[in-house]
């Protein structure tokens, strides 16, 4: 029974070489993530902001994870290894702070998204949707910031 | 046969450029549709309102990081670069922004929503004819800002 799928393999898809343009589509599926969150919040914000029940202070969270994504995603993988000629501005031990950092304000953001959605909408039962609003925003930056760092490989860079 | 001399080589060069002329003419008509859409989404009898004009700032910022990126790191052979990931980046998000105002718009109501599946149609052409003019005059051995 432990491991009936271990043989199984996805159908092979090779009509386009994926190598190549990796770094491109995950470059464009984080953009299309990331715009579409903050035009969600764009549009709770114009929807929603008549009677105070978009608080104006909710958009921190979406800020706060602009700022993280464009942190996380200025030092590269190499930088923080170690690898490369030079030491950048900060250096090894400085990328790591950096990215720590960076990521601690998305995982922030997000908490502080997913506490507003819940004690802000739900437990009050008021309209829901723009705390949803809120927590796709971040949610979507999130993930977005995630393929950005990650979807992409620096050996397409060499 | 040596690059450059010969008349085979200029009948080849200039079947490339008639080629060239043609994928022109192709895409300046699909531009030529897409404004189309977009102004029938202002003008007609029913709507009328001409906000859906702002879509135009996205259409002229669309290309912009592409060129930036081209102009600050064409140097190496790479396959890509953080710089052009960068720029397909800010490019995806300029061409969201331009389906998503209309939508917004739309749904305040100060368009209409038929007005406004006239203009997110007319992005879409827009923004394929922009792309057919990266994949049809971008590429090529020597990237020259006149490519005929």
């Amino acid at each position: 029974m432990a491991g009936f799928l271990d043989n199984f393999r996805w159908p092979e898809f090779e009509c386009i070489d994926w190598g190549e343009s990796r770094n491109a589509v995950a470059s464009i599926v984080a953009g299309v993530l990331f715009f579409t969150g903050w035009w969600i919040i764009i549009d709770a914000a114009v929807v929603y902001s008549k009677n105070g029940e978009l608080n104006p202070a909710f958009h921190t969270c979406g800020v706060m994870s602009t700022v993280a994504f464009f942190m996380i995603n200025a030092v590269s993988n190499g930088q923080v290894r170690g690898d490369g000629y030079s030491d950048g501005c900060l250096g090894r031990t400085g990328a790591r702070i950096w990215l720590f950092v960076g990521f601690m304000l998305m995982f922030g953001s997000l908490i502080a998204s997913m506490w507003i959605l819940f004690g802000a909408y739900v437990v009050l039962k008021v309209n829901v949707y723009p705390g949803l609003a809120v927590f796709f925003q971040n949610a979507l930056i999130f993930f977005s910031s995630l393929i950005y760092k990650f979807g992409r490989t620096e050996e397409l860079w060499a | 046969m040596v690059p450059g001399r010969g008349r085979k080589w200029d009948r080849i060069r200039s079947r490339e450029k008639m080629a060239g002329i043609k994928a022109l003419v192709g895409l300046s008509f699909s531009g030529a549709i897409g404004l189309t859409f977009l102004m029938l989404g202002c003008a007609l009898e029913q709507y009328g309102v001409y906000w859906p004009l702002f879509v135009l700032i996205f259409y002229f910022l669309s290309p912009i990081p592409s060129f930036i990126a081209r102009r600050l790191g064409d140097d190496s052979d790479a396959a890509s670069s953080a710089c052009r990931e960068l720029a397909y980046f800010f490019t995806t998000g300029i061409v969201v922004s331009a389906f998503g105002l209309p939508i917004i718009l739309a749904r305040v109501a100060v368009i209409q929503w038929g007005a406004c599946g006239l203009v997110l149609a007319g992005n879409a052409v827009i923004f394929l004819t922009i792309l057919g003019f990266f994949l049809v005059f971008g590429r090529g051995d020597d990237f020259s800002w006149e490519q005929w």
